[in-house]
């Protein structure tokens, strides 16, 4: 990204961060206190919904924050500082000093990382649900849906972080918007959206689930592969687990902006 | 008694609170971040003339719950839940004798449950056996996140846990009610982890487990838990309010829950003080499912099913007789100071059209 830092191209940045018990931006949930630029740093304040929120949540959005924004040319050093949170020193000074979780709180049990990786999961179930409803909406039968791979799709090539914003030179879109796929033995072309397979890859592939491009696509939350027989169970599965992630989203919505407004009316008294 | 197009609704309120959070009552900072906390809760979700002030909140008499229970609640029977979070409060947050008083007082119009914590050891034994001996409790409410000493927590399917369980079996306290929802801390430890329902929902089928809440932020793991054990139930506080602010969040909620866990298995609760019933009840009794949402999960969300969820199941849970409960309500002290009499306190038939 050439040109210089201002305040919005670090959120722009910061939009990669998501919550990971929502699979949404902390830009977007409006986490973002302030930006300050004064480089070579950049000092980013946030704000959790809560004072108790998961500090392994609050930990894992406070070192991807400081991870994305030094990946920034002219950003040498990214401050993030955690306000109003039961944990705010602790986790503040871990991630700006590079501390481990486990050396920041040495009495919390099991390792950052496998919640991660579990949270992980469930975003991909739920990337999985909007995916494959997209498939079935465009016209795809179950039977057609489990034999899908990247390459049937032609995103065996394609940056998936960067599509649906990225926009090439010549305005094309760097990643196609559509496909066609050909379905009883190539007699019938279907036109399929590639918006939320596109999402659901970004998190597929970087999780290790499919990593070539005659993977198939989808598997069940087991890990299995998807069948004909299992399709419409791993179907309602990853339904249950949008509609959660989606529900917690609106509690986590409603509380963040009960708590903003008590602090805004304690700063006008 | 909520009146729906004609027809009497029995309500058991299956979760509330009489708690104390005054300052002095206050003695660890967690104290006062967890009744902020709660209040957040209130404010967002609560219709704004309908919100109370965080003094009303910190603590409220008896009188005023009575009032908005029965008198402008619909509330038919309500279920008193403790949590006693001592390492918090100087006497504790709300206390399982503060709630029995409310029964000892009212003892149709409450349910006052027990509550129980394997850490406490033989002495929490004992104390399990004086709740049963000196109220009768059917139930306890049971809180895996409290802290105690250096505990952030415990789980149900430990081998202490089953030692209370077995005690509650024996005592014959049949309704566990599992907290799995907001929390204070434990650090990376998944405190809202619903798994642990799953192994002793197994081990103890002789007894009902209602995961308050539905494990939100964890419905997909309850749900997919309580598919499987024909034992455990749903509890709606938290749920419902998402009839006022998100009919539709709702409805997609309470489809899963009717897919998953079908009608017998959901229990309406408020979470009273943390929500009013009066605005709540109305909410949920006039929420629908879309069509697109009924074709989706394949349930209905009609009449017979609220009759259910707002009462009946829970009535099968405490052993309430409703035609012969309502009957003994009908004129009982609370009816007659809050002119109730006659059941007829819903809004005008055909009203909710």
């Amino acid at each position: 990204m050439a040109g210089p830092i201002t305040p919005t191209a670090v959120r722009e940045r910061l939009d990669r961060v998501t919550d990971p018990e929502l699979d949404r931006s902390i830009v977007a949930l409006g986490y973002i206190e302030s930006v300050d630029v004064d480089l070579p740093e950049v000092r980013v304040e946030f704000c959790l919904p809560t004072a108790w929120c998961s500090p392994a949540f609050a930990w894992m959005m406070a070192t991807d924050a400081r991870r994305e924004v030094e990946t920034l040319s002219g950003v040498e050093r990214a401050v993030v500082v955690l306000t109003d949170h039961m944990h705010e020193e602790e986790i503040t000074r871990g991630v700006n000093e590079g501390m481990s979780f486990e050396a920041t709180f040495p009495d919390a049990d099991g390792d950052v990382e496998s919640v991660r990786r579990d949270l992980d999961e469930k975003a991909l179930l739920s990337r999985q649900y909007h995916a494959v409803s997209a498939l079935l909406d465009a016209g795809l039968t179950p039977e057609q849906v489990v034999g899908l791979t990247p390459e049937r799709l032609n995103l065996d090539h394609v940056d998936d972080a960067a599509a649906g914003s990225a926009v090439r030179a010549d305005g094309a879109p760097e990643t196609p918007e559509a496909t066609t796929v050909f379905v009883r033995e190539g007699t019938v072309g279907i036109t399929v959206p590639l918006e939320s397979t596109h999402s659901y890859l970004a998190k597929a592939r970087p999780l290790g689930v499919v990593t070539d491009g005659s993977d198939p696509l989808f598997r069940t939350p087991d890990g299995e592969t998807l069948t004909a027989e299992n399709f419409e169970r791993v179907y309602h599965r990853t339904r249950l687990t949008a509609t959660n992630m989606d529900g917690q989203g609106g509690i986590c919505a409603y509380l963040h902006e009960a708590r903003q407004g008590r602090r805004h009316l304690a700063e006008v008294e | 008694m909520y009146r729906y197009k004609g027809e009497d609704v029995f309500v058991v309120d299956g979760h509330v609170h009489h708690w104390d959070a005054s300052e002095e009552n206050i003695k660890h900072e967690g104290g006062e971040q967890f009744i902020q906390c709660f209040y957040d809760y209130h404010t967002g979700f609560t219709p704004e003339d309908r919100q109370w002030t965080i003094d009303e909140y910190r603590t409220y008499d008896t009188d005023r719950m009575v009032s908005d229970l029965f008198g402008s609640g619909y509330v038919d029977v309500a279920v008193t839940q403790p949590t006693h979070l001592d390492e918090f409060y100087e006497e504790g947050f709300n206390r399982v004798d503060t709630n029995a008083e409310l029964a000892e007082q009212y003892p149709d119009r409450f349910v006052a449950n027990g509550r129980f914590d394997p850490r406490e050891g033989e002495e929490g034994l004992e104390e399990l056996e004086r709740q049963k001996a000196e109220y009768d409790i059917t139930g306890v409410k049971v809180y895996t996140a409290e802290w105690r000493g250096d505990s952030k927590g415990w789980r149900l399917d430990s081998e202490e846990a089953f030692e209370y369980l077995q005690k509650c079996v024996d005592l014959g306290i049949e309704n566990i009610h599992a907290h799995k929802g907001p929390t204070i801390r434990p650090l990376n430890k998944d405190a809202f982890d619903v798994a642990d329902i799953d192994d002793a929902a197994t081990s103890f089928p002789d007894l009902n487990f209602v995961v308050e809440h539905i494990g939100l932020p964890r419905l997909d793991d309850f749900c997919w838990i309580a598919a499987q054990e024909p034992n455990v139930y749903g509890g709606l506080a938290v749920a419902a309010p998402f009839a006022q602010v998100r009919p539709k969040k709702f409805g997609e909620i309470l489809g899963e829950l009717l897919f998953w866990l079908g009608e017998d298995r959901i229990l309406f609760g408020s979470d009273y003080a943390i929500w009013e019933p009066e605005w709540l009840i109305e909410a949920v009794m006039t929420a629908e499912l879309t069509p697109e949402q009924r074709a989706e999960y394949g349930v209905e969300f009609d009449l017979e099913t609220k009759k259910k969820v707002m009462g009946e199941n829970a009535a099968e849970l405490y052993d309430i007789d409703i035609p012969k409960r309502a009957d003994t309500l009908q004129d009982d002290a609370i009816s007659e100071e809050f002119g109730l009499t006659g059941g007829d306190i819903g809004p005008e038939e055909g009203a909710a059209d």
